[in-house]
C-alpha cells in the first residue's frame, strides 16, 4: 500500500522532473553536437535542448570550450541560451564570461541574454557606448527593462545613436518585451531603400520593423499583400499612432544619392565595432552605413592613391571567415571579396595603411584612428 | 566534379533546362511571418512549392570552413554577425550533384525549384525551403 502511495506521489514528479539532470557526459554529447553537426537545423534543435537544460548543462558547455576554444561555441548556441526561458546562476555567470570577454565573437549575443534576466544596472551602463552596436543595443536594453528608479527607459531613449541598425533593434526589442519606445525608427525604416555598396541594409531594416510591428499591433496590423509592406505604410503609420498615442510621422522615403563611388570596405567586427568606407573618384571619402560623415584628401594624393588601387585586386575571398569579417568592393576593375582576420595580403594592407595615413594628415585624426584598430586584425601573418 | 565560377553559373545545361520563367520571391515573403515548429505555413508560402522562383539574398556556408561548396545556405543578412537566422529565413540550396562552386561575397539570385515545408530528422526540423538550385548569378 505504502509503495502504491508512493508510485501514485512520484509519477507525477518524475513526469516533470527537468530534462536538465541527465549525465553530464550527455550533456557533453549534446553540446558536441550544437558545435559540430553539419547539419544547421539539427546544430539549432541541440542548442535549444542545451539552452533549456539551465544550469544542468553549462559544466559541459564549459568543458567544450574549454578542449576547443572558446570561439568554437556557435552562435546558435549563444542565442539559444541567450533567449531560453531557462535560467540558473550558473547561466548567468556563464553569460557574463562570454559577454565580457572582449574577444569572444559572440559577446553581444550573450550581453543579450543578460539584458532579458535584467541582471544588474552597473554591468549594462559598462557597454552603453560600446563601439559595437549590437554589444551597445544590448546594454540599453538592459537597462531600460531594469527601469532602475523609473528612469532607465526615459536615459535609455534619450542616448544619441548614430546607426539606423542600433535604432531599429533597440525598439523591437523592448516591443518583444511589452515596452513601448518611441516607434518613429520602426516606421522610418519601412521607407529605407539605402544600401552600402550594393548591399541594401535599408530593406532589410524595413522587414525587420515591418515584422515587428506586425507582432505587436497584432490584428490592428493593415494587411500586406505580396509581403510588399511599402504599399501598406500609410494604414501602418495610422494603426502604430493609434496604438501608441505617440505622435508619428509618416516616413520620409530614402534612397542611395548617386555620389558615384568607385570603391569601398566594410569592417564587420563584433570586437572593434563595424566600419564602413566608400570613396569617389574625385577624394571623397564617405564613413557610416549612410555615408553621412564625409572627409576630402588633397587632389594629389587621392590621385596616387587611386593609381596604386590595382593594390587592393583580390582574385578570391581569403581566409575563413566566422565572425569578423573585411568586404573589399571595387568599382573598376569589378571586384568583390570577404577577408577573415589576418588574412589580409601585404599589398592591400599597405594600401589601406597610406589610405589611414592620407586621413591622419588630413586632420581626420579620429576616424584614422578607428581604421587603425580596425583594419589591424585583418593583416595578414 | 565540376568546378563552376560564379560569375555565370549556368548549370541548367548540365541538369536540364529550366522550361519555365522562373518567379522573383523576395525574402519579405518568405520571412515575413513567425515560424514555429510544427505551424501551418501561410498560403503564400505554400502556393510556391514545387515552383521554379528567383531568389536573392546571400551565400553562407552551413557549416564553417573554406573551399568550393555543393551546398550553402541563402539568407538574407549580408553579416554573420546579426545571430542566428530563424528556419524561414534560409533557404537551403543544392547545387547538382558533382558541382560545386565557391561562397560569394555580396548578392546572388539563385534560380531553381523550390519545396516548401517542414523536412524533420529524428523529430529536429531541419529546414523549411529547400531549393534544387539550377542557376547561381552575381552582381
Amino acid at each position: 500500500m505504502q509503495l502504491l502511495l508512493l508510485a501514485v506521489v512520484a509519477a507525477p514528479v518524475i513526469a516533470f522532473w527537468p530534462k536538465g539532470d541527465q549525465d553530464p557526459d550527455q550533456w557533453l554529447k549534446h553540446v558536441t553536437k550544437a558545435c559540430e553537426s553539419r547539419r544547421f537545423g539539427i546544430r539549432l534543435a541541440a542548442a535549444k535542448r542545451v539552452a533549456n537544460a539551465g544550469a544542468a548543462a553549462v559544466p559541459a558547455i564549459k568543458a567544450y570550450s574549454k578542449d576547443k576554444g572558446r570561439n568554437a561555441v556557435p552562435t546558435s548556441l549563444v542565442d539559444a541560451i541567450a533567449d531560453s526561458k531557462v535560467t540558473s546562476p550558473e547561466t548567468e555567470v556563464l553569460l557574463r564570461t562570454w559577454a565580457e570577454d572582449n574577444d569572444f565573437y559572440w559577446r553581444s549575443n550573450a550581453m543579450r541574454g543578460l539584458a532579458l534576466r535584467r541582471v544588474e544596472a552597473s554591468l549594462f551602463e559598462k557597454y552603453v557606448g560600446d563601439s559595437a552596436w549590437l554589444m551597445r543595443t544590448h546594454a540599453r536594453l538592459g537597462l531600460a527593462l531594469l527601469d532602475e528608479g523609473g528612469k532607465g527607459r526615459e536615459a535609455v531613449y534619450a542616448m544619441a545613436e548614430g546607426d539606423p541598425r542600433a535604432r531599429v533593434r533597440l525598439a523591437r526589442l523592448l516591443l518583444e518585451q511589452g515596452q513601448v519606445p518611441p516607434l518613429q525608427p520602426l516606421l522610418d525604416a519601412l521607407a529605407d531603400k539605402r544600401s552600402f555598396l550594393g548591399i541594401p541594409w535599408g530593406s532589410r531594416l524595413g522587414l525587420e520593423s515591418s515584422k515587428a510591428l506586425n507582432a505587436w499591433l497584432g490584428a490592428d496590423f493593415p494587411e500586406i499583400v505580396g509581403g510588399d509592406y511599402e504599399k501598406s505604410i500609410g494604414p501602418i503609420v495610422a494603426a502604430t499612432k493609434k496604438r501608441s498615442g505617440q505622435d508619428l510621422k509618416l516616413p520620409e522615403a530614402k534612397s542611395d544619392p548617386d555620389y558615384g563611388v568607385v570603391g569601398g570596405f566594410e569592417i564587420a567586427s563584433c570586437k572593434f565595432g563595424d566600419q564602413f568606407v566608400q570613396w569617389q573618384a574625385d577624394g571623397t571619402l564617405r564613413f557610416g552605413i549612410d555615408g553621412a560623415r564625409t572627409a576630402k584628401l588633397p587632389a594629389e594624393q587621392w590621385q596616387e592613391l587611386l593609381q596604386q588601387r590595382t593594390a587592393l585586386v583580390l582574385e578570391k575571398n581569403a581566409g575563413v571567415v566566422v565572425c569578423d569579417k573585411m568586404q573589399v568592393v571595387l568599382m573598376d576593375p569589378k571586384m568583390r571579396v570577404d577577408v577573415a582576420p589576418s588574412s589580409l595580403p601585404s599589398e592591400a594592407s599597405e594600401w589601406l595603411k597610406r589610405l589611414t595615413q592620407r586621413l591622419e594628415e588630413a586632420n581626420e585624426t579620429e576616424i584614422a584612428a578607428d581604421l587603425r584598430r580596425g583594419l589591424g586584425q585583418f593583416e595578414g601573418r | 566534379m565540376i568546378r563552376a565560377s560564379l560569375t555565370l553559373l549556368l548549370l541548367s545545361a548540365i541538369g536540364g533546362p529550366v522550361c519555365t520563367d522562373p518567379e522573383p520571391v523576395g525574402f519579405p515573403v518568405l520571412a515575413g511571418f513567425e515560424y514555429k515548429e510544427g505551424m501551418t505555413l501561410p498560403k503564400e508560402v505554400t502556393d510556391l512549392d514545387e515552383k521554379v522562383v528567383e531568389i536573392r539574398g546571400f551565400m553562407r556556408r552551413e557549416f564553417p570552413g573554406s573551399g568550393p561548396v555543393n551546398s550553402f545556405m541563402l539568407i538574407n543578412d549580408a553579416c554573420g554577425c546579426m545571430g542566428t537566422p530563424m528556419m524561414n529565413e534560409i533557404v537551403f540550396c543544392t547545387l547538382p550533384e558533382n558541382v560545386t562552386m565557391d561562397i560569394e561575397a555580396g548578392i546572388v539570385t539563385v534560380t531553381g525549384k523550390l519545396y516548401v515545408g517542414e523536412e524533420k530528422e529524428d523529430g529536429d526540423v531541419l529546414l523549411i525551403y529547400a531549393m534544387d538550385a539550377d542557376t547561381v548569378t552575381g552582381t
